[in-house]
């Protein structure tokens, strides 16, 4: 029991981090999304590196959220536990279910993506 | 003892608070709820034949509004720092900032949502307008709900033996909420108006 009020009173500790941290790491999120919009306008000249750019700068984005607004890196790991479980399963539906679709193996035979015309097989 | 000071040594099995693991498997589902929007947009994203597609949408309207949730986030953040310092203005002051910004942000979604629907982009023009209204409507909403949310949050502090340096918890609690819906916006602003028309 004195185990684990002391592991409660640990997590009932407030994060150390001041209001000047707080406001730069808001200028920062704020960089970082003018930084993602400059890329978007130039598509054209960052070709293939534009969409593993921005999905790159949109996971550092949202992981400064979670674990400095959210506190998950000051607070209890049982947290981050349940948060990564949703958020883990959410991208492996999110996988599955865009390949199903975009490589549907009914259209043809031998497969066929979205888009691709019809065949039709007498 | 106090009411409020049993409230904040309420110990549990797991050593956390029940009440925000409660937040916290909410918010874990709800990943799940727009994981499935997510993917459904993805997959009628640039199939329909009929009606207008991604090129109708403004980037510039939508950095201004990702940026003011973004600012939202912020004072969220600063309000949770005042409840749990004892700066009771500070954490007021930051409430109402969250909630005025949370306001802007719809206000930015209802004119974009106008402006695509005088250009012939409906809920019912294709499957493409179908999934776009739907995933971020949905955002809409719960930025919609978090407004109530913290609203309420707001009230109650005003009020005589209302929230206050007693119960951070109930602010770090809508906080998490507000942050969240601020992330799945992150997510969907990257996928469905940054990243081009595959």
């Amino acid at each position: 029991m004195a185990e684990m009020n002391a592991a409660h009173d640990a997590h009932d500790e407030h994060p150390t981090t001041t209001i000047r941290e707080y406001l730069l790491i808001g200028l920062l999120l704020s960089v970082i999304t003018a930084v993602e919009l400059v890329m978007s306008l130039y598509e054209d000249a960052l070709g293939a590196i534009l969409i593993p750019g921005l999905l790159i700068f949109s996971a550092i984005k949202f992981v400064i959220v979670v674990a400095m607004f959210m506190h998950l890196k000051f607070d209890s790991i049982r947290f981050t536990q349940i948060f990564a479980f949703g958020f883990v399963l959410a991208t492996a539906l999110l996988i599955a279910v865009v390949v199903l679709f975009a490589f549907d193996a009914s259209d043809a035979i031998g497969g066929g993506f979205i888009g691709d015309p019809i065949e039709h097989h007498d | 003892m106090s009411a409020a000071t049993h409230e904040t040594e309420h110990h549990t099995s797991l050593g956390v608070d029940n009440r925000k693991l409660l937040m916290w498997i909410f918010l874990a589902s709800e990943c799940l709820f727009f994981g499935s929007l997510l993917s459904t947009y993805l997959i009628f994203k640039g199939e329909s034949l009929s009606g207008p597609g991604t090129d109708i949408f403004a980037f510039e309207i939508t950095s201004i509004s990702t940026f003011v949730l973004l600012m939202s986030s912020l004072s969220m953040v600063l309000a949770v720092y005042g409840a749990q310092h004892g700066q009771l203005g500070l954490m007021k002051l930051m409430l109402l900032c969250t909630i005025l910004l949370g306001l802007v942000f719809l206000g930015f979604q209802v004119y974009e949502f106008k402006t695509f629907a005088s250009e012939g982009l409906t809920l019912s023009t294709n499957q493409f307008g179908a999934s776009f209204y739907i995933l971020t409507g949905f955002h809409g909403c719960h930025v919609g709900v978090g407004v109530l949310y913290l609203s309420s949050l707001l009230v109650s502090s005003v009020r005589r033996n209302g929230i206050g340096k007693e119960t951070p918890l109930y602010i770090d609690i809508g906080g998490l909420y507000w942050h969240f819906v601020d992330i799945v916006w992150i997510v969907l602003f990257t996928v469905v108006y940054l990243i081009p028309a595959y």
